[in-house]
């Protein structure tokens, strides 16, 4: 595979991961790291829809005008995820996932990542790489949230996926762990490994 | 062509509001009745639950048509009553109150500049003696309702099953997804004559839940209002 | 006097920041000295001032329930409806900065434009959806007091930060590392304000 590609792909994983390098997708970062279940429908739906708009706005680069371009990326994104979620609320299959992803879908269409991706990536690069960049910064999004989610849920719960894994131990559930401070503080922490492993992301 | 001119600017923007509010109307037009019927379904399957006719996951693997054939089969009485408690319509067919009707009826107990008529307030008597009647108010970061069964008495509830818009996931959304929750609701008495009709507060009559204070605290409120509104309706004596 | 509440409520209780934890990207990012800071903050409160009541307007007057037409639910389109006016505003916003101050356009970054999904300024407008105020002049106390919220939680962030890189901090934990661990310390502090009622 093309170098450039393949960076393109690895880099938001670690060295280039949209939450604790880019700063960017924080607060629902915040909000659905209560349970694992919800950290994952959420890193689901933010590859979907951080890979689809950055290849539609892509296609676009060319033929946004300048004046204009935040509102036409906005309202691309925003019209892409009001219509999965109409198509989604109105099929009986779907309308149990659908009433589930609602709760989200305005943390997705605001996430900081996907307007951020498109911006800093797709309005200057190919259809392709573009999409790749997308899916791959949900993916490094989705991995941070994961981590989060796993130690939120398991002390301020004692479940994970909602099975009760400490409680039946007489774990009492840490109150404090499951308000969004304490994710601030747990991110903070993961900061701290990750830049003790990469020493070159450490500031000044 | 210059992508920055104004007339360029002027003739893009408009195509793309145009292209976009006419695929977003078409889209949600057409599938419109689909949505209304599994929002439909979805409300039953609810006030079946608070009916205690079973667990919402049991509810929930019937199809659409099951579950209105189910309404359909176990109603005994449906209708309208106002503020005094006097039955003002009977319900025809089918018809439920999903979150859309509960919010204006809400706006129409509390009064305010929202008010449009007087207040209508559904009552769902079940053949299994339980009364449903629901309830609306604001949660933390947007609406949450529900429903809520009486034994025959009028004044033991039985169960309960709470929906939301947009609460957190793991906290305040626990209304709805955690059954202990709701169970908590059974054998309980509402006190009508009191502000507080139901309380749920830290180790309260219903406990809170914690780390959704606001969440819960909106719930008790909500309760309180749509109760207060039902009971003259319930003092009356059997009819 | 209850505009007067509601715009002490706005600043502290409902704190854009501490107590929802809206707006955390730019917050975070932006905050690493106070002149930045002061700068965005400006920007987030402008754009909050301008925006919001525009959106209550829109809102009562075109997208709630029979508002337009008699039997038409245009609420669906809030979300878009709203994005579109903030994005307008902050693409002038984003102008106007550019032209007139070249060097806070430079150390703002890719974050004046983010202000547009800044989950804050969407999310005053969906509060204020919830809120049902009843004029225009309440949703403009609103507005202001969450912008003055806002900006008041990242100059005190900004402060602190400044005055920390005086302080001997672990290497990798310098700069975002325990910034983060100082705003969820700040956030328990704020929660002090949570159950006062006003």
């Amino acid at each position: 595979m093309d170098a450039k590609l393949k960076e393109t792909i690895l880099n938001p994983i670690f060295k280039g991961n949209p939450i604790t390098v880019l700063v960017l997708g924080i607060c629902s970062s915040l909000a659905v790291t209560v349970t694992l279940k919800g950290a994952l429908v959420m890193t689901l739906s933010v590859i979907v829809v951080c890979g689809i708009s950055s290849l539609i706005l892509s296609l676009l680069r060319n033929t946004i005008p300048g004046r204009v371009r935040i509102i036409v990326q906005l309202v691309v994104v925003a019209m892409m995820v009001i219509l999965v979620d109409q198509v989604l609320k109105s099929f009986e299959a779907t309308y149990a996932i659908d009433k589930q992803l609602s709760v989200y879908i305005g943390l997705i269409i605001t996430n900081c990542i996907v307007m951020g991706r498109i911006e800093a990536f797709a309005l200057g690069n190919k259809p392709w790489p573009s999409f790749l960049d997308g899916v791959s910064n949900g993916a490094g999004y989705g991995l941070i949230l994961i981590v989060v989610a796993f130690f939120r849920e398991l002390l301020g719960s004692g479940t994970l996926f909602g099975i009760d894994i400490l409680n039946r131990f007489g774990y009492v559930p840490n109150n404090l762990v499951i308000l969004p401070p304490f994710a601030l503080i747990l991110l903070g922490c993961i900061v701290w490994v990750q830049r003790s492993i990469q020493k070159d992301l450490q500031e000044k | 062509m210059n992508t920055n001119s104004n007339l360029y600017t002027v003739i893009y923007t408009t195509l793309i509001v145009v292209v976009v509010a006419a695929l977003l109307a078409f889209v949600s037009q057409s599938l419109k009745s689909r949505q209304d019927a599994n929002e439909k379904a979805e409300t039953i399957s609810q006030m079946l639950t608070a009916a205690q006719y079973g667990s919402k996951a049991e509810l929930d693997k019937l199809s659409n048509t099951q579950k209105l054939d189910k309404y359909a089969q176990e109603i005994s009485k449906a209708f309208v009553i106002d503020l005094e408690g006097n039955m003002v319509k009977e319900l025809e067919g089918i018809e439920v109150y999903g979150p859309k009707p509960l919010k204006r009826q809400n706006y129409n107990i509390k009064g305010g500049a929202n008010k449009t008529d007087e207040p209508e307030l559904p009552v769902f008597i079940f053949k299994n003696g339980r009364t449903v009647v629901p309830i609306y108010g604001a949660g933390l970061w947007g609406p949450i309702w529900g429903y809520i069964s009486f034994e025959a008495d009028k004044l033991t509830m039985g169960g309960a099953y709470f929906d939301h818009e947009s609460e957190t996931a793991g906290l305040g959304a626990k209304i709805k997804d955690d059954p202990s929750f709701q169970a908590q609701f059974a054998g309980k008495t509402a006190n009508f004559a009191d502000a507080n009709v139901v309380d749920i507060s830290k180790g309260g009559q219903i406990d809170a839940i914690s780390g959704a204070t606001m969440t819960s605290k909106g719930l008790d409120a909500a309760i309180d209002t749509w109760l207060a509104a039902y009971a003259k309706y319930f003092s009356k004596e059997e009819e | 006097m209850e505009t007067v509440s509601l715009f002490v409520k706005s600043i502290f209780v409902d704190n854009m920041i501490f107590a929802y934890f809206l707006g955390m990207c730019s917050f975070l990012a932006v905050s690493k000295n106070v002149k930045t800071a002061a700068g965005l903050g400006l920007a987030v409160i402008f754009v909050l001032l301008v925006t919001l009541p525009i959106n209550y307007l829109l809102n009562t007057y075109v997208l709630a329930p029979d508002a337009l037409i008699e039997g038409v639910d245009l609420s669906f389109l809030s979300f878009i409806v709203f994005i579109a006016v903030i994005a307008a505003i902050v693409q002038i916003v984003e102008m106007v900065v550019e032209k007139f101050s070249p060097e806070l356009y430079s150390s703002l970054g890719i974050f004046l434009p983010l202000i547009a999904v800044n989950c804050a300024i969407l999310g005053g407008s969906l509060f204020m959806q919830q809120k049902d105020f009843v004029n225009i002049g309440q949703a403009t106390v609103y507005s202001l007091g969450s912008g003055l919220g806002w900006f008041l939680a990242i100059v005190s962030l900004a402060a602190i930060r400044e005055k920390m890189s005086y302080s001997n901090v672990p290497d990798a934990l310098k700069g975002l590392g325990i910034t983060f661990i100082t705003v969820g310390l700040m956030g328990i502090a704020f929660m002090t304000f949570m159950g006062i009622a006003l």
